[in-house]
């Protein structure tokens, strides 16, 4: 496949100051331990799927991701996540980011939570399931783990109990 | 995002995170990546286009049911329509972090200049 042929520029989105600055903490961080890993055990098509994002959506129903504290505490990100039902659309969702335009979201939710396009997959067999519910945290969790504990965490028992196999992950 | 990629694989999930900066890889150990040149907030496609949706999506399972070998990123050929300057992801308003560090950022600029 010609796919194998591109590199993907990691930067090319980013001012010169911002790619700098990444660039250093890329450079001279430390690098990870082993990796985990838990291949497919059945083919697309039998697989029970699950989505996750951290584009900071909730629902309107619900309290939105808390952007007031960050605005006084910049390294302070919200560590809370929301379940989303797989038949929202943009419409009834709230979308909130300091670090990029929510506006796409809010157009279209499917730029970030392909929720309408996994629903197409699941009809035409292509994949098994789409479970029914769908995952925000936020994103910006500025070197920080603990959102694991507080968000993931709970995402994944939510997930066993929907009985996800696979999750396609979408960060903002 | 990493983080939960490996949290979630660790209890037994397979992941593939959609990544437009696969270069962070190398400080996360992320499990599979299939990275696309698309502009923040927008990792799927431009507003309304399904078909382009779609393939980016597809391309993203075809990763999980390909890669091989643990920390695998796979690099989609999908192109960007619009000059980056003019992708406007970025939001409204200077993020918080941005303004904290702002001289710090000033400096890494001119360090790479240099």
């Amino acid at each position: 496949m010609k796919q194998d042929q591109k590199i993907v520029d990691g930067f090319r989105f980013l001012p010169p100051g911002l790619k700098a600055w990444i660039q250093t903490f890329i450079a001279n961080g430390p690098v990870y331990g082993a990796i985990p890993w838990a291949p497919l055990k059945r083919p697309l098509n039998q697989t029970v799927f699950a989505l996750l994002t951290s584009a900071g959506i909730s629902l309107k129903s619900d309290p939105p991701f808390d952007m007031e504290r960050e605005k006084k505490e910049p390294t302070w990100g919200d560590r809370s996540y929301r379940a989303l039902p797989r038949n929202i659309s943009e419409k009834d969702i709230d979308v909130r980011h300091l670090h990029i335009n929510t506006r796409y979201i809010k157009e279209d939710i499917n730029v970030m939570l392909p929720l309408a396009r996994m629903a197409e997959l699941e009809n035409e067999g292509l994949i098994g399931r789409l479970a029914a519910t769908a995952y925000s945290f936020y994103g910006f969790q500025w070197q920080n783990t603990e959102f694991l504990q507080e968000a993931i965490e709970p995402i994944s028992r939510k997930m066993k109990q929907e009985a996800v196999e696979a999750v396609v992950l979408t960060p903002a | 995002m990493g983080l939960a990629a490996r949290y979630l694989e660790e209890k037994g999930f397979s992941t593939v995170v959609l990544t437009q900066t696969p270069d962070f890889n190398r400080l996360v150990g992320i499990p599979r990546s299939a990275a696309v040149e698309y502009p923040y907030g927008r990792i799927l496609g431009a507003v309304g286009d399904q078909a382009g949706q779609r393939a980016v999506l597809l391309s993203a399972l075809n990763v999980l049911q390909t890669a091989k070998k643990p920390g695998e990123v796979q690099h989609l050929a999908y192109t960007w329509p619009e000059d980056s300057k003019n992708a406007d992801w970025q939001p409204p308003e200077m993020s918080p972090l941005i303004k904290h560090y702002l001289e710090e950022i000033k400096r890494a600029r001119k360090e790479q200049k240099r």
